[in-house]
């Protein structure tokens, strides 16, 4: 009986924390490369690691590059919000003779794709996580 | 009561048909190379546009305005043009036929146009078509720069435009609004 309730708490803070790790959805990372002995990447992270880590930078490495951070967070900040608000779409498409990019926003994440001869890259970064990460970055610089 | 709860109704109608009646309009930028077939496209939400401006704060743009700042003209000389075609007439006000190129400055129809048409290069054109409304919102500044946050703002109102043409040769520049996500 005690185990039982032992196993019902742990799955339940295992849900629990899950649920909170992926509040602010998953970075997905993949990249293929298309050579013979090419890698193949596929990452996926709960996005909240992404303020967390801000967390953890050292102030002095932040304060060091300060002077060019600090004139474009603003202007982040201000691209994050907007971008939160609007509707999916594709921003940004360069279709080159062998090269393909596009930066979309679907499902409330800024999603990157690049089809190269070499490789295919697909990042998606959740808007709400860059939010976090850009408000924990202007925490480090008084007056922003 | 009844009165009270009928007047929440109708605002609640009232505020649904306004935001109805104003969709999101989107600027298209569309840039396509015939040299090797490339081309790049652009898709941005003018309440984007009209939100990051202000927080720009880089060489002459600040705070949504710009002071244009050449040689050859200012700002100053731009605002007394556009002035002066603001309270012009409709008409033509520019024709310059030479042997390189045709430019046509003219206002029609509450628009400011100029047209450049490239003689050496047959494809060769400039076509550029501003709402009198949104060159009235740039001279809204009370300084001698331009307010370019004003001037999308307005042109939020403005039909379903092109704005600008270049064509010159295998390249073709294209930037207008609609109230479309996606560029066709």
């Amino acid at each position: 009986m005690i185990l039982a309730k032992i196993a019902v708490w742990g799955l339940g803070s295992m849900v629990v924390g899950g649920a909170v790790l992926c509040s602010e959805g998953l970075v997905t990372v993949r990249v293929h490369q298309r050579e013979p002995d090419g890698h193949n990447v596929f990452l996926v992270a709960p996005a909240m690691l992404m303020p967390l880590g801000m967390k953890f930078v050292p102030r002095d490495a932040l304060r060091r590059d300060e002077r060019e951070i600090r004139p474009y967070l603003p202007i982040l900040r201000a691209a994050a919000d907007e971008l939160a608000n609007c509707p999916d779409a594709t921003l940004v498409e360069v279709i080159d003779r062998d090269e393909h990019v596009r930066v979309a926003k679907h499902w409330g994440a800024i999603v990157v794709d690049v089809d190269e001869p070499g490789q295919t890259v697909h990042v998606s970064v959740p808007i709400r996580a860059m939010q976090s990460a850009l408000r924990e970055l202007a925490a480090n610089f008084p007056g922003d | 009561m009844r009165r009270a709860w009928l007047g929440v109704i109708v605002l609640l109608f009232a505020a649904t048909a306004a935001m109805a009646a104003t969709p999101e309009r989107w600027i298209h930028v569309r840039v396509e190379s015939g040299h090797d077939g490339g081309s790049v496209r652009v898709n941005v939400p003018l309440s984007f546009a009209e939100k990051i401006l202000p927080t720009i704060d880089h060489g002459n743009l600040h705070h949504g305005r710009i002071r244009i700042s050449g040689r050859d003209m200012d700002s100053a000389d731009i605002r007394a043009i556009l002035e002066a075609v603001k309270t012009a007439p409709e008409g033509d006000f520019v024709t310059v036929q030479s042997h390189d190129s045709d430019v046509r400055v003219a206002k029609a129809k509450g628009n400011l146009l100029v047209h450049v048409r490239d003689h050496a290069n047959r494809e060769g054109r400039v076509e550029i078509q501003i709402p009198m409304k949104v060159v009235e919102a740039l001279l809204s500044s009370d300084t001698d720069e331009l307010n370019l946050v004003a001037a999308i703002h307005a042109l939020q109102e403005a039909g379903e435009d092109m704005i600008i043409v270049v064509k010159d040769g295998t390249d073709h520049v294209r930037v207008w609004i609609d109230t479309r996500s996606e560029s066709e």
